[in-house]
Protein backbone atom coordinates (compact mmCIF):
# COMPACT_ATOMS: atom_id res chain seq x y z
CA UNK A 1 0.00 0.00 0.00
CA UNK A 2 1.18 3.23 -0.84
CA UNK A 3 1.49 6.59 1.61
CA UNK A 4 -1.53 8.58 2.37
CA UNK A 5 -1.99 11.48 -0.14
CA UNK A 6 -3.97 14.48 0.19
CA UNK A 7 -5.83 16.78 -2.13
CA UNK A 8 -6.32 20.83 -2.09
CA UNK A 9 -10.02 19.81 -1.45
CA UNK A 10 -9.22 17.98 2.10
CA UNK A 11 -9.75 14.69 0.64
CA UNK A 12 -7.36 11.60 1.46
CA UNK A 13 -6.49 8.63 -0.02
CA UNK A 14 -4.34 5.99 -0.54
CA UNK A 15 -3.80 3.92 -3.67
CA UNK A 16 -3.60 -0.53 -3.24
CA UNK A 17 -2.88 -1.58 -6.29
CA UNK A 18 -5.54 -1.08 -8.63
CA UNK A 19 -8.25 0.75 -6.08
CA UNK A 20 -7.58 3.20 -3.75
CA UNK A 21 -9.77 4.26 -0.33
CA UNK A 22 -10.99 7.45 0.09
CA UNK A 23 -12.33 9.69 2.84
CA UNK A 24 -12.13 13.09 3.90
CA UNK A 25 -8.99 15.01 6.06
CA UNK A 26 -8.29 15.93 10.34
CA UNK A 27 -8.42 19.33 9.61
CA UNK A 28 -11.42 19.08 7.29
CA UNK A 29 -13.82 17.48 9.42
CA UNK A 30 -12.39 20.07 12.27
CA UNK A 31 -13.86 22.90 9.83
CA UNK A 32 -17.37 21.10 9.09
CA UNK A 33 -18.07 20.39 13.25
CA UNK A 34 -20.28 17.96 13.91
CA UNK A 35 -21.07 15.60 10.70
CA UNK A 36 -25.04 14.63 10.84
CA UNK A 37 -25.77 12.81 7.17
CA UNK A 38 -23.97 11.29 4.57
CA UNK A 39 -24.88 10.66 1.01
CA UNK A 40 -22.65 8.11 0.21
CA UNK A 41 -23.04 7.44 -3.73
CA UNK A 42 -23.77 3.33 -5.36
CA UNK A 43 -21.60 0.39 -6.11
CA UNK A 44 -21.04 0.86 -9.42
CA UNK A 45 -21.44 4.74 -10.08
CA UNK A 46 -18.17 6.04 -12.35
CA UNK A 47 -16.70 9.18 -11.74
CA UNK A 48 -14.21 11.25 -13.04
CA UNK A 49 -11.61 13.34 -11.11
CA UNK A 50 -13.34 16.43 -9.57
CA UNK A 51 -16.62 14.98 -9.43
CA UNK A 52 -18.63 14.94 -6.27
CA UNK A 53 -18.77 11.81 -4.68
CA UNK A 54 -20.18 12.02 -1.22
CA UNK A 55 -22.22 15.05 0.19
CA UNK A 56 -21.16 15.86 4.12
CA UNK A 57 -23.45 17.61 6.25
CA UNK A 58 -22.88 18.78 9.14
CA UNK A 59 -23.97 21.04 11.76
CA UNK A 60 -22.05 24.31 10.51
CA UNK A 61 -22.22 23.73 6.56
CA UNK A 62 -22.47 21.29 3.45
CA UNK A 63 -19.69 20.03 2.00
CA UNK A 64 -18.78 17.47 -0.78
CA UNK A 65 -15.90 15.38 -1.09
CA UNK A 66 -14.56 14.97 -4.69
CA UNK A 67 -13.07 11.96 -6.61
CA UNK A 68 -9.20 12.01 -6.36
CA UNK A 69 -9.37 10.44 -9.98
CA UNK A 70 -10.98 8.84 -12.32
CA UNK A 71 -13.16 5.69 -10.70
CA UNK A 72 -15.93 3.76 -10.20
CA UNK A 73 -17.09 2.94 -7.17
CA UNK A 74 -16.60 -0.75 -5.78
CA UNK A 75 -17.49 -0.33 -2.05
CA UNK A 76 -19.10 2.25 0.22
CA UNK A 77 -18.79 2.28 4.14
CA UNK A 78 -22.41 2.10 5.22
CA UNK A 79 -22.10 2.46 8.53
CA UNK A 80 -21.55 6.18 8.08
CA UNK A 81 -25.01 6.03 7.32
CA UNK A 82 -25.98 5.51 10.44
CA UNK A 83 -22.60 6.32 12.36
CA UNK A 84 -21.80 9.88 10.58
CA UNK A 85 -19.82 10.79 13.29
CA UNK A 86 -17.00 8.55 12.45
CA UNK A 87 -16.02 11.25 10.58
CA UNK A 88 -15.26 13.24 12.88
CA UNK A 89 -14.07 10.63 15.48
CA UNK A 90 -11.29 8.96 12.89
CA UNK A 91 -11.47 10.57 9.52
CA UNK A 92 -8.62 8.81 8.19
CA UNK A 93 -9.82 5.45 9.26
CA UNK A 94 -12.68 4.14 10.28
CA UNK A 95 -14.65 7.29 8.88
CA UNK A 96 -13.35 6.12 5.25
CA UNK A 97 -15.66 6.89 2.85
CA UNK A 98 -15.24 4.94 -0.41
CA UNK A 99 -12.98 2.25 -1.95
CA UNK A 100 -13.38 2.23 -5.83
CA UNK A 101 -11.10 1.22 -8.93
CA UNK A 102 -8.96 3.54 -11.29
CA UNK A 103 -9.91 3.91 -14.49
CA UNK A 104 -6.78 6.38 -14.81
CA UNK A 105 -4.14 6.51 -12.31
CA UNK A 106 -3.43 9.99 -10.94
CA UNK A 107 -1.06 9.89 -7.35
CA UNK A 108 -0.43 13.70 -7.72
CA UNK A 109 -1.80 14.36 -4.45
CA UNK A 110 0.37 15.71 -1.38
CA UNK A 111 2.26 13.95 1.06
CA UNK A 112 0.79 14.63 4.57
CA UNK A 113 3.90 17.03 5.33
CA UNK A 114 2.95 19.16 2.16
CA UNK A 115 -0.93 18.96 3.14
CA UNK A 116 -0.06 20.18 6.48
CA UNK A 117 1.81 23.16 5.09
CA UNK A 118 -0.76 24.02 2.61
CA UNK A 119 -3.28 24.10 5.39
CA UNK A 120 -1.33 26.27 7.71
CA UNK B 1 -5.13 40.22 19.61
CA UNK B 2 -8.81 39.98 17.47
CA UNK B 3 -9.77 42.78 15.17
CA UNK B 4 -13.06 41.92 16.66
CA UNK B 5 -14.45 42.84 19.77
CA UNK B 6 -13.84 40.47 22.82
CA UNK B 7 -15.53 39.65 25.84
CA UNK B 8 -13.84 39.58 29.04
CA UNK B 9 -14.23 35.74 28.74
CA UNK B 10 -12.27 35.95 25.43
CA UNK B 11 -8.98 34.77 26.77
CA UNK B 12 -10.61 32.05 28.70
CA UNK B 13 -12.35 30.61 25.87
CA UNK B 14 -9.30 30.35 24.23
CA UNK B 15 -7.38 28.60 27.28
CA UNK B 16 -10.30 26.28 26.71
CA UNK B 17 -9.73 26.01 23.09
CA UNK B 18 -13.01 26.96 21.96
CA UNK B 19 -13.52 27.44 18.21
CA UNK B 20 -14.05 31.16 17.92
CA UNK B 21 -16.25 33.26 14.96
CA UNK B 22 -17.25 36.21 13.90
CA UNK B 23 -20.49 37.29 15.70
CA UNK B 24 -21.98 40.49 14.91
CA UNK B 25 -18.50 42.06 14.86
CA UNK B 26 -17.46 40.25 18.00
CA UNK B 27 -15.33 37.06 17.94
CA UNK B 28 -17.25 35.00 19.97
CA UNK B 29 -17.23 30.33 21.05
CA UNK B 30 -18.77 28.71 18.35
CA UNK B 31 -17.94 25.62 20.38
CA UNK B 32 -15.64 23.68 22.79
CA UNK B 33 -16.21 20.42 22.23
CA UNK B 34 -18.27 20.02 19.23
CA UNK B 35 -22.13 21.65 19.03
CA UNK B 36 -23.74 18.33 19.17
CA UNK B 37 -22.16 17.44 22.53
CA UNK B 38 -23.26 20.80 23.57
CA UNK B 39 -26.48 20.40 22.79
CA UNK B 40 -26.52 17.22 24.68
CA UNK B 41 -25.44 19.08 27.69
CA UNK B 42 -28.19 21.34 27.86
CA UNK B 43 -30.88 19.02 27.13
CA UNK B 44 -29.97 16.17 29.57
CA UNK B 45 -27.67 18.51 32.66
CA UNK B 46 -26.70 21.97 32.29
CA UNK B 47 -24.48 24.31 30.33
CA UNK B 48 -23.46 27.79 30.14
CA UNK B 49 -23.24 30.35 27.55
CA UNK B 50 -20.86 33.87 27.30
CA UNK B 51 -23.59 35.59 25.31
CA UNK B 52 -22.05 39.21 26.86
CA UNK B 53 -22.14 40.05 23.16
CA UNK B 54 -25.62 41.13 23.58
CA UNK B 55 -26.19 44.64 24.22
CA UNK B 56 -27.70 45.60 27.86
CA UNK B 57 -28.39 48.58 28.63
CA UNK B 58 -30.07 50.09 31.80
CA UNK B 59 -33.30 52.02 31.54
CA UNK B 60 -35.69 54.12 33.62
CA UNK B 61 -38.87 52.84 35.34
CA UNK B 62 -40.43 56.88 34.89
CA UNK B 63 -40.33 56.22 31.49
CA UNK B 64 -41.90 53.04 30.77
CA UNK B 65 -44.93 54.86 28.84
CA UNK B 66 -42.28 55.93 26.44
CA UNK B 67 -41.17 52.54 26.51
CA UNK B 68 -44.22 50.92 25.93
CA UNK B 69 -45.02 52.99 22.64
CA UNK B 70 -42.43 51.20 20.72
CA UNK B 71 -42.96 47.85 21.34
CA UNK B 72 -45.93 45.20 20.87
CA UNK B 73 -46.14 44.08 24.14
CA UNK B 74 -47.50 45.22 27.28
CA UNK B 75 -44.69 45.90 29.13
CA UNK B 76 -46.57 48.64 31.25
CA UNK B 77 -48.99 46.39 33.55
CA UNK B 78 -47.05 42.90 34.05
CA UNK B 79 -45.60 42.77 37.54
CA UNK B 80 -42.34 44.92 38.70
CA UNK B 81 -41.02 41.19 38.92
CA UNK B 82 -41.38 40.03 35.13
CA UNK B 83 -39.25 38.89 32.46
CA UNK B 84 -40.64 40.24 29.28
CA UNK B 85 -39.72 38.77 25.33
CA UNK B 86 -41.03 41.43 23.48
CA UNK B 87 -40.14 42.96 19.78
CA UNK B 88 -39.34 46.74 19.16
CA UNK B 89 -41.70 47.32 15.92
CA UNK B 90 -41.19 50.16 13.25
CA UNK B 91 -44.13 52.21 11.63
CA UNK B 92 -44.48 49.57 9.35
CA UNK B 93 -45.24 46.85 11.79
CA UNK B 94 -41.63 45.39 11.04
CA UNK B 95 -39.52 44.13 13.91
CA UNK B 96 -36.25 46.73 14.30
CA UNK B 97 -35.31 43.72 17.13
CA UNK B 98 -36.52 41.28 19.49
CA UNK B 99 -35.24 41.81 22.95
CA UNK B 100 -35.99 40.36 26.68
CA UNK B 101 -36.90 43.61 29.14
CA UNK B 102 -36.27 42.90 32.75
CA UNK B 103 -38.76 44.56 34.52
CA UNK B 104 -38.01 45.37 38.36
CA UNK B 105 -39.27 48.24 40.71
CA UNK B 106 -36.64 50.71 40.10
CA UNK B 107 -35.20 49.84 36.44
CA UNK B 108 -35.45 47.78 33.48
CA UNK B 109 -32.38 46.07 31.88
CA UNK B 110 -33.34 45.77 27.94
CA UNK B 111 -31.40 42.79 26.51
CA UNK B 112 -30.89 43.23 22.51
CA UNK B 113 -29.17 41.08 19.38
CA UNK B 114 -26.00 42.10 18.77
CA UNK B 115 -26.04 43.38 15.69
CA UNK B 116 -28.88 45.69 16.21
CA UNK B 117 -27.75 47.42 20.21
CA UNK B 118 -26.52 50.61 17.63
CA UNK B 119 -29.62 50.15 15.78
CA UNK B 120 -31.63 50.33 19.02
CA UNK B 121 -29.54 52.67 21.02
CA UNK B 122 -30.34 54.61 17.90
CA UNK B 123 -34.07 54.32 18.12
CA UNK B 124 -33.92 54.98 21.60
CA UNK B 125 -32.34 58.39 21.11
CA UNK B 126 -34.87 59.22 18.27
CA UNK B 127 -37.74 58.69 20.81
CA UNK B 128 -35.57 60.12 23.53
CA UNK B 129 -35.42 57.53 25.98
CA UNK B 130 -32.22 57.39 28.22
CA UNK B 131 -29.96 54.46 28.87
CA UNK B 132 -27.30 53.44 30.10
CA UNK B 133 -24.93 51.23 28.28
CA UNK B 134 -23.58 48.10 30.34
CA UNK B 135 -22.63 46.26 27.36
CA UNK B 136 -19.03 46.60 28.35
CA UNK B 137 -19.08 46.90 31.79
CA UNK B 138 -20.62 43.85 32.23
CA UNK B 139 -20.70 40.17 31.31
CA UNK B 140 -23.87 38.30 30.26
CA UNK B 141 -23.96 34.33 31.52
CA UNK B 142 -26.84 32.07 30.58
CA UNK B 143 -26.86 28.43 32.19
CA UNK B 144 -29.36 26.56 30.57
CA UNK B 145 -30.56 22.80 30.96
CA UNK B 146 -32.45 20.56 32.31
CA UNK B 147 -30.47 20.91 35.80
CA UNK B 148 -29.80 24.52 35.14
CA UNK B 149 -32.37 25.61 37.96
CA UNK B 150 -31.03 22.98 40.63
CA UNK B 151 -27.24 24.25 39.98
CA UNK B 152 -28.17 27.74 40.21
CA UNK B 153 -30.04 27.96 43.29
CA UNK B 154 -27.13 26.65 45.24
CA UNK B 155 -25.58 29.64 44.02
CA UNK B 156 -28.57 32.19 44.24
CA UNK B 157 -32.03 32.60 44.39
CA UNK B 158 -33.85 31.43 41.63
CA UNK B 159 -37.37 33.21 40.69
CA UNK B 160 -40.59 31.60 38.90
CA UNK B 161 -40.33 31.72 35.21
CA UNK B 162 -40.43 34.35 33.17
CA UNK B 163 -39.32 36.34 36.62
CA UNK B 164 -36.61 38.88 37.10
CA UNK B 165 -34.31 39.50 40.61
CA UNK B 166 -31.41 40.79 42.29
CA UNK B 167 -29.34 39.24 44.65
CA UNK B 168 -25.73 40.52 45.33
CA UNK B 169 -23.43 40.64 42.63
CA UNK B 170 -25.94 39.22 40.62
CA UNK B 171 -29.01 40.70 38.27
CA UNK B 172 -30.95 38.35 37.07
CA UNK B 173 -33.90 36.93 34.90
CA UNK B 174 -35.33 32.82 34.30
CA UNK B 175 -36.15 32.31 30.49
CA UNK B 176 -34.68 30.03 29.52
CA UNK B 177 -33.13 31.51 26.29
CA UNK B 178 -32.51 28.48 24.89
CA UNK B 179 -35.73 26.96 25.09
CA UNK B 180 -34.55 24.42 28.17
CA UNK B 181 -35.36 25.76 31.66
CA UNK B 182 -32.76 28.82 32.45
CA UNK B 183 -31.12 31.41 34.28
CA UNK B 184 -29.74 34.68 32.63
CA UNK B 185 -26.85 36.42 34.75
CA UNK B 186 -25.78 39.62 34.47
CA UNK B 187 -22.43 39.95 36.55
CA UNK B 188 -19.32 42.53 36.32
CA UNK B 189 -16.77 42.38 34.27
CA UNK B 190 -14.38 41.48 37.92
CA UNK B 191 -16.88 38.71 39.00
CA UNK B 192 -17.43 36.42 35.85
CA UNK B 193 -14.60 34.14 36.36
CA UNK B 194 -15.15 33.24 39.90
CA UNK B 195 -18.70 33.29 38.75
CA UNK B 196 -17.91 30.47 35.93
CA UNK B 197 -15.51 28.57 38.30
CA UNK B 198 -18.62 28.10 40.49
CA UNK B 199 -20.80 27.03 37.75
CA UNK B 200 -17.68 24.73 36.30
CA UNK B 201 -16.95 23.32 40.18
CA UNK B 202 -20.90 22.29 39.87
CA UNK B 203 -20.67 20.29 36.67
CA UNK B 204 -21.79 22.69 34.43
CA UNK B 205 -20.46 22.77 30.98
CA UNK B 206 -19.27 25.78 28.59
CA UNK B 207 -21.01 25.27 25.48
CA UNK B 208 -20.82 28.01 22.33
CA UNK B 209 -22.76 29.91 19.89
CA UNK B 210 -23.39 26.85 17.57
CA UNK B 211 -25.46 24.49 20.10
CA UNK B 212 -26.79 28.19 21.15
CA UNK B 213 -28.34 27.70 17.60
CA UNK B 214 -29.20 24.20 17.14
CA UNK B 215 -31.33 24.41 20.60
CA UNK B 216 -33.41 27.69 20.01
CA UNK B 217 -34.02 26.22 16.73
CA UNK B 218 -35.63 22.91 18.13
CA UNK B 219 -37.01 24.61 20.56
CA UNK B 220 -39.00 26.71 17.84
CA UNK B 221 -37.47 30.09 18.93
CA UNK B 222 -36.62 32.57 16.11
CA UNK B 223 -33.13 33.96 15.36
CA UNK B 224 -33.15 37.77 14.81
CA UNK B 225 -31.56 38.25 11.50
CA UNK B 226 -33.27 35.00 9.91
CA UNK B 227 -37.11 34.27 11.22
CA UNK B 228 -37.19 37.93 12.08
CA UNK B 229 -35.67 40.63 10.56
CA UNK B 230 -36.39 44.81 9.22
CA UNK B 231 -38.86 43.45 6.69
CA UNK B 232 -41.25 41.04 8.73
CA UNK B 233 -44.00 41.54 11.17
CA UNK B 234 -44.38 40.07 14.57
CA UNK B 235 -48.06 38.76 13.02
CA UNK B 236 -45.83 37.41 9.43
CA UNK B 237 -43.38 35.87 11.55
CA UNK B 238 -45.83 33.66 13.96
CA UNK B 239 -44.94 35.72 16.67
CA UNK B 240 -48.72 37.04 17.32
CA UNK B 241 -48.87 36.02 21.03
CA UNK B 242 -45.87 38.55 21.90
CA UNK B 243 -48.93 41.42 20.51
CA UNK B 244 -50.52 42.11 23.94
CA UNK B 245 -49.97 45.97 23.84
CA UNK B 246 -53.65 47.60 24.05
CA UNK B 247 -52.47 50.42 23.95
CA UNK B 248 -51.54 52.07 20.71
CA UNK B 249 -47.55 51.84 19.79
CA UNK B 250 -45.52 52.31 17.04
CA UNK B 251 -46.51 50.00 13.90
CA UNK B 252 -49.77 49.25 15.90
CA UNK B 253 -51.90 50.77 12.37
CA UNK B 254 -49.90 47.83 10.15
CA UNK B 255 -49.79 45.36 12.34
CA UNK B 256 -53.81 45.08 13.09
CA UNK B 257 -54.33 45.86 8.96
CA UNK B 258 -52.28 42.27 8.83
CA UNK B 259 -54.22 40.38 11.73
CA UNK B 260 -57.74 41.26 10.30
CA UNK B 261 -56.90 40.77 6.34
CA UNK B 262 -54.19 37.91 6.94
CA UNK B 263 -52.86 39.02 3.88
CA UNK B 264 -49.48 38.67 5.02
CA UNK B 265 -46.10 36.67 4.99
CA UNK B 266 -46.17 33.00 6.63
CA UNK B 267 -43.49 31.90 8.77
CA UNK B 268 -43.68 28.09 9.21
CA UNK B 269 -42.05 24.99 10.80
CA UNK B 270 -41.16 22.03 8.31
CA UNK B 271 -39.27 18.63 8.65
CA UNK B 272 -38.12 16.57 6.29
CA UNK B 273 -37.93 12.70 6.22
CA UNK B 274 -34.31 12.84 4.03
CA UNK B 275 -30.47 13.32 5.25
CA UNK B 276 -30.28 16.91 3.30
CA UNK B 277 -30.42 19.96 5.28
CA UNK B 278 -32.30 22.46 3.79
CA UNK B 279 -30.48 25.19 4.77
CA UNK B 280 -31.05 29.62 4.35
CA UNK B 281 -31.58 30.51 1.84
CA UNK B 282 -33.21 27.10 0.49
CA UNK B 283 -36.32 27.92 -2.10
CA UNK B 284 -39.46 25.75 -1.93
CA UNK B 285 -43.12 25.56 -3.03
CA UNK B 286 -46.30 24.33 -1.69
CA UNK B 287 -49.07 24.61 -3.80
CA UNK B 288 -47.75 27.10 -5.90
CA UNK B 289 -46.76 28.84 -2.89
CA UNK B 290 -43.17 29.95 -2.89
CA UNK B 291 -41.60 30.03 -0.18
CA UNK B 292 -37.29 30.72 1.33
CA UNK B 293 -36.08 29.25 4.57
CA UNK B 294 -35.26 31.30 7.09
CA UNK B 295 -32.87 29.03 9.26
CA UNK B 296 -32.39 25.02 8.86
CA UNK B 297 -30.32 22.09 10.92
CA UNK B 298 -30.64 18.54 12.09
CA UNK B 299 -32.98 18.20 15.22
CA UNK B 300 -30.54 16.44 17.71
CA UNK B 301 -33.42 15.02 19.46
CA UNK B 302 -35.64 14.23 16.60
CA UNK B 303 -32.42 12.84 14.15
CA UNK B 304 -33.82 14.76 11.08
CA UNK B 305 -33.35 17.86 9.23
CA UNK B 306 -36.18 21.51 10.58
CA UNK B 307 -36.35 24.57 9.85
CA UNK B 308 -38.47 27.69 9.56
CA UNK B 309 -39.07 28.65 5.89
CA UNK B 310 -40.75 32.19 4.91
CA UNK B 311 -44.01 32.05 2.78
CA UNK B 312 -45.58 34.72 0.67
CA UNK B 313 -49.04 33.47 1.93
CA UNK B 314 -50.52 31.09 3.48
CA UNK B 315 -49.57 27.96 1.83
CA UNK B 316 -53.05 25.54 1.73
CA UNK B 317 -51.37 22.34 1.94
CA UNK B 318 -48.93 20.75 4.20
CA UNK B 319 -46.09 19.07 1.89
CA UNK B 320 -43.46 21.30 0.68
CA UNK B 321 -40.58 20.69 -2.39
CA UNK B 322 -37.66 21.97 -1.21
CA UNK B 323 -34.88 22.53 -4.37
CA UNK B 324 -31.82 21.98 -2.40
CA UNK B 325 -28.73 22.17 -4.92
CA UNK B 326 -30.77 20.77 -7.34
CA UNK B 327 -32.42 17.91 -5.90
CA UNK B 328 -36.50 18.34 -5.31
CA UNK B 329 -36.64 16.84 -1.30
CA UNK B 330 -40.15 16.63 0.13
CA UNK B 331 -40.89 17.99 3.59
CA UNK B 332 -43.66 18.46 5.59
CA UNK B 333 -45.24 21.68 7.91
CA UNK B 334 -45.62 21.29 11.15
CA UNK B 335 -48.48 23.14 13.53
CA UNK B 336 -47.05 22.28 16.82
CA UNK B 337 -43.46 22.71 18.39
CA UNK B 338 -40.84 20.82 16.59
CA UNK B 339 -40.41 19.36 20.57
CA UNK B 340 -43.62 18.67 22.56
Amino acid sequence: MSETKYLETHEWYIVDGETFTSGISDYAQGELGDIVFVTLPEVGQEFNKGDAIVEVEATKTVAEAYAPMNCVITEVNSTLETEPELINNDPVGEGWMVKAEIKEMDDSGMSYQQYELFIS
Amino acid sequence: MSEFKTTSLYEFHLSKKAKMIDFAGWSMPFSYEGTLKEHNYVRDGAGYFDVSHMGRLRLKYSQIEDINYLICSDLKNINNTKALYSIFTSESGTAIDDVIFWKFEDDLILICNASNTNKIKTHLDINSIDYEDLTLTTDLIAVQGKNAINIVNEIMTVPDKFSTFKEGKYIYARTGYTGEDGVEVMIDNNDTLDFISDLESRGVQPCGLGSRDTLRLEASLPLYGFELTDDITPVEAGLKWTITNNDNYLGKEAIDEQLNSKQHKHLKKFKLQAKQIARTGTICNSDGVEGVVTSGNISPVLGLPIGFVLFKSNPSDDLVEFDIRGNLVEGNLLYKRFLS
